[in-house]
């Protein structure tokens, strides 16, 4: 049963790292906005669902889109004029970002915490004494297929090989004909719409606050740092395994342990494998 | 002089006399105003704790709320509990912040950027949790009453004697922070900052320097906060939570990373805006927001700095390039040579080879990027080393100085091993050098560049010269006495004050001599000296590498592609390929040598 819900928030801290890290691997920024833009997600759920009373079909095809556009601005209006400065210049600005836009929600909903339904409130299934919710099921599985698509875009696709030959080598990439404005464009708003298929998933069950984004942006970059930061299974994989060791801890520790379970893990992560723990390619010597 | 001594030392004293100012002022304003000025005042040296760590050293840190809460809770505990009197709690917490940041660093400063903005974050969450779980003593979330402060049986109880109070010690507490700043450990945290690389081959000691960093800052951020309690009265965990780390991390962005200013006056303005603009207190956050984004995506140097630069950019305009300029004969003799010199007075007697390889092996990986080379460079040489691109040259170069450590084989200065050495100690060892990719440090001036060059890079040294700085002794003047000579050696005199991202790449390669040249070095490294400059540049450049040669017997070990200028400056040349020694003998022989010409004009395949 803690493996079931472990794995569920797994998957949607998976989505969240896959974003940071698709935005990391093409440009070479690791997004601390990127909680915000969980948030804007679930927000945004939260606006189909409950205000206009969709149902969750449309949030799931529209969310996406919402947030990468919002992703693509962020990167449009902020970073690309500053594209050239340094690291330093280049988190900060998005430290602030993500901070800003929660301030913004938090101004425009002063409700403390919203909730929106569960998709699938229908009775649990019981499988020996194991007791599993179809959300946790849904979730899992829609989180996951949601990552698997997103690897399969980056991967496999025409944008997806620009977005990689950006990442292995700007200047080539560039001589090869693609454009390093509308590739930063696009990296933004796959990762982006990641995020906010992230919110999607989580807003049933982790509720809508600014609390959401930083535990988000926590949670995603713990995951990505398993991963190394530039892989996609990594991030999938120390997804699942932040999600695991999370549940874990509060079961048969104690609830308060969840955040430091997820710090413990990327301080061992950080201090024995800086390379994360599925490093992609080696470090050229230069 | 003693006028420009005086100007060192005002210059190193006026933020905590604006300090010092404000809170005397303040003392005729009501009682409102005079507890928000101690407010304001004690984040404005929480700003100045930052602009050293923020603007200078550019680090990303998310535990200053950390900070203050251990400052704040570090002084308030032993009053509180053990009626430590206020004087000693206040050094207990300070020492308690010093620690503090020096446990993050030794982590953190294995990381850069995201990485250790999330250390940060980590260590800033922790102490958080920690102080809410601890509740026999911190009073958990609901917090800890603080008395005011009690000196000498006072009570600073009243807001104008505490608004004076504040003021006092955070004009002390800011002192030390001015000093180091100011002088040559601001300096090399801002060439460490610009180019780690280069950094390291001056002796500076990134890591030390970062730790050095951490420290002091916790130190004056904890003081701060463990002077700011009392006025706070209760003092709770909540209030010094991530969102309190990231809103003072945008003090020193929006005042102005050019200088110490910055973050004191960023601190002091925007701690106590939400009470200058009441009716906008809900939307101050993201205010704070904008103006960051909009500060580092407009005025990267800083809100502040933007007005003074812009005054300052028409100044440096009109100044001409050394190579422009009609050209002045290098004086070297003078000065430089006159300067003690304890390196070439033993060279004198050794005959021992300057530089000595033995067997030097590097593979990165399946390459194998130098296999097993031998050389032997001779005292007061000039030796040049050729080979087409990846023939080794530059990994043989990074070995010598220390970046790559060897797969096998010695490398030797007069005889002395360096396997043990670490790059930083290798310019004490009279070793220096030029990089392939003209590497100044930009955001510094061309004497500050030089003056690094001078070697005396240590964390402490920094510090101690930073305090000889401040009062402009007799030994820093000697300093940039030497400094000034060997820019005026390499023609760059007149633009000594001047920012070395001003310069034209010639002019860089110049300064990048001078800064090789000024500690006296027994070899000097070049690597590409002259790529990328004009035909009548690379003859200037090439007539001062010769006399530095002659009238400082330093050694030189050239790398260059322009193999004309290779051959008029060189005694000998040593021809690389493949990671290997293909050739070596006397300039003209080699590239007539017909090994040499197959290497070079790429016939290699079909040769063989």
């Amino acid at each position: 049963m803690v493996v079931v819900g472990g794995l569920k928030f797994g998957a949607i801290y998976s989505l969240a790292a896959l974003g940071i890290v698709v935005i990391h691997k093409a440009t070479r920024i690791v997004n601390f906005a990127h909680g915000a833009f969980v948030l804007a997600g679930a927000y945004a759920t939260y606006g189909i669902v409950e205000a206009m009373g969709l149902g969750y079909w449309p949030a799931y095809l529209l969310v996406p889109i919402v947030t990468g556009l919002l992703a693509a601005a962020v990167e449009l209006v902020t970073l690309r004029p500053i594209r050239q400065s340094d690291m330093f210049a280049l988190i900060t600005s998005t430290i602030f970002i993500g901070i800003g836009l929660s301030e913004v929600y938090r101004l425009v909903q002063n409700t403390e915490m919203l909730g929106v339904p569960n998709p699938f409130p229908g009775r649990p299934i019981f499988i020996g004494d194991v007791i599993i919710t179809k959300e946790q099921i849904w979730v899992f599985a829609g989180a996951i297929l949601s990552s698997l698509i997103g690897v399969a875009i980056f991967g496999y696709a025409r944008l997806g090989r620009g977005l990689r030959a950006m990442a292995a080598n700007v200047r080539g990439a560039m001589l090869c004909g693609y454009s390093t404005d509308s590739m930063n464009a696009l990296a933004w708003f796959l990762g982006g719409a990641l995020a906010g298929l992230a919110g999607v998933f989580a807003a049933p069950s982790k509720g809508i606050s600014p609390e959401l984004s930083i535990s988000m942006v926590t949670a995603g970059f713990v995951a990505a740092a398993i991963g190394g930061f530039d892989s996609l299974r990594g991030a999938l994989f120390g997804g699942l395994i932040l999600g695991l060791a999370e549940t874990f801890a509060a079961a048969y520790v104690s609830s308060a342990m969840t955040n430091a379970i997820s710090f413990l893990l990327l301080f061992i992560v950080l201090l024995w494998r800086p390379e994360g723990l599925f490093p992609e390619a080696k470090i050229r010597d230069v | 002089m003693s006028n420009k001594r005086w100007r060192a030392l005002a210059g190193t004293l006026a933020p905590s006399a604006a300090v010092l100012v404000v809170a005397v002022l303040g003392l005729a304003l009501d009682t409102y105003w005079q507890y928000v000025l101690a407010i304001s005042i004690s984040a404005a040296a929480t700003g100045g704790a930052l602009a050293m760590l923020v603007s200078y050293a550019r680090c990303i840190t998310i535990a200053t709320g950390a900070m203050l809460a251990i400052g704040a809770y570090g002084a308030a505990i032993p009053v509180v509990w053990a009626g430590v009197p206020f004087g000693a709690a206040l050094v207990f917490a300070t020492a308690l912040g010093a620690l503090a940041g020096f446990i993050l660093a030794i982590p953190g400063v294995r990381f850069r950027s995201h990485n250790l903005a999330m250390v940060t974050l980590v260590f800033q969450s922790v102490v958080i949790i920690v102080l809410r779980e601890s509740k026999a003593l911190t009073g958990g979330a609901e917090g800890i009453h603080v008395p005011p402060p009690v000196i000498f049986g006072i009570s600073f109880a009243d807001d104008a004697y505490f608004l004076l109070l504040c003021g006092l010690l955070c004009a002390l507490a800011v002192l030390p922070i001015a000093v180091l700043l100011a002088g040559p450990f601001g300096k090399n945290l801002r060439a460490l900052a610009s180019n780690e690389n280069t950094a390291r081959a001056f002796g500076i000691n990134v890591r030390h320097h970062l730790i050095a960093a951490f420290t002091f800052s916790s130190a004056l951020i904890a003081f701060a906060g463990a002077v700011s309690a009392p006025r706070f009265r209760i003092i709770d965990p909540d209030s010094y939570g991530v969102l309190t780390s990231i809103f003072t991390l945008a003090y020193p962005i929006i005042g102005g990373m050019g200088s110490i200013w910055g973050g004191i006056v960023g601190g002091g303005v925007l701690r106590v805006l939400p009470e200058l603009l009441r009716p906008l207190a809900d939307y101050i956050e993201l205010i704070f927001c904008v103006l960051v984004v909009g500060t580092l995506t407009f005025f990267p140097e800083g809100l502040a700095s933007a007005l003074w630069t812009g005054r300052r950019r028409s100044r440096t305009a009109t100044s001409s390039s050394a190579s422009t300029r009609e050209w002045q004969a290098p004086r070297i003799a003078t000065s430089l040579s006159e300067a003690e010199s304890v390196a070439a007075a033993e060279d004198e007697t050794s005959e021992r080879p300057m530089l000595e390889l033995h067997d030097i092996s590097k593979a990165f990986g399946a390459l194998r990027a130098v296999k097993g080379v031998s050389l032997t460079v001779a005292p007061r040489s000039l030796h040049g080393l050729m080979g087409p691109n990846g023939a080794g040259k530059t990994t043989l170069f990074n070995i010598v100085s220390g970046f790559i450590p060897p797969d096998s084989g010695r490398v030797l200065i007069s005889g002395m091993s360096l396997d043990k050495v670490p790059i930083e100690r290798r310019i004490r060892l009279g070793m220096s050098r030029t990089f392939q990719h003209a590497a100044v440090f930009h955001r510094l001036s061309c004497l500050d560049n030089v003056m690094i060059g001078l070697g005396r890079n240590s964390v402490l040294q920094g510090a101690t010269r930073s305090l000889a700085a401040a009062l402009d002794t007799e030994e820093i003047r000697a300093e940039r006495y030497a400094a000034l000579s060997a820019l005026e050696a390499v023609g760059l005199g007149a633009r000594a004050q001047d920012a070395a991202g001003t310069l034209s790449l010639g002019d860089q390669r110049r300064l990048e001599i001078a800064r090789a040249i000024v500690s006296r070095p027994r070899i000097i490294l070049l690597d590409e000296p002259v790529s990328g400059v004009s035909v009548e540049e690379a003859q200037r450049l090439r007539e001062l590498l010769v006399m530095i040669n002659r009238e400082l017997g330093v050694t030189m070990v050239v790398i260059e592609h322009n193999i004309g200028f290779l051959v008029s400056l060189c005694q000998r040349i040593s021809v690389m390929t493949e990671g290997q020694i293909l050739a070596e003998g006397d300039a003209a022989a080699m590239v007539s040598d017909p090994r040499v010409r197959l290497a070079y004009f790429g016939e290699r395949e079909a040769a063989e």
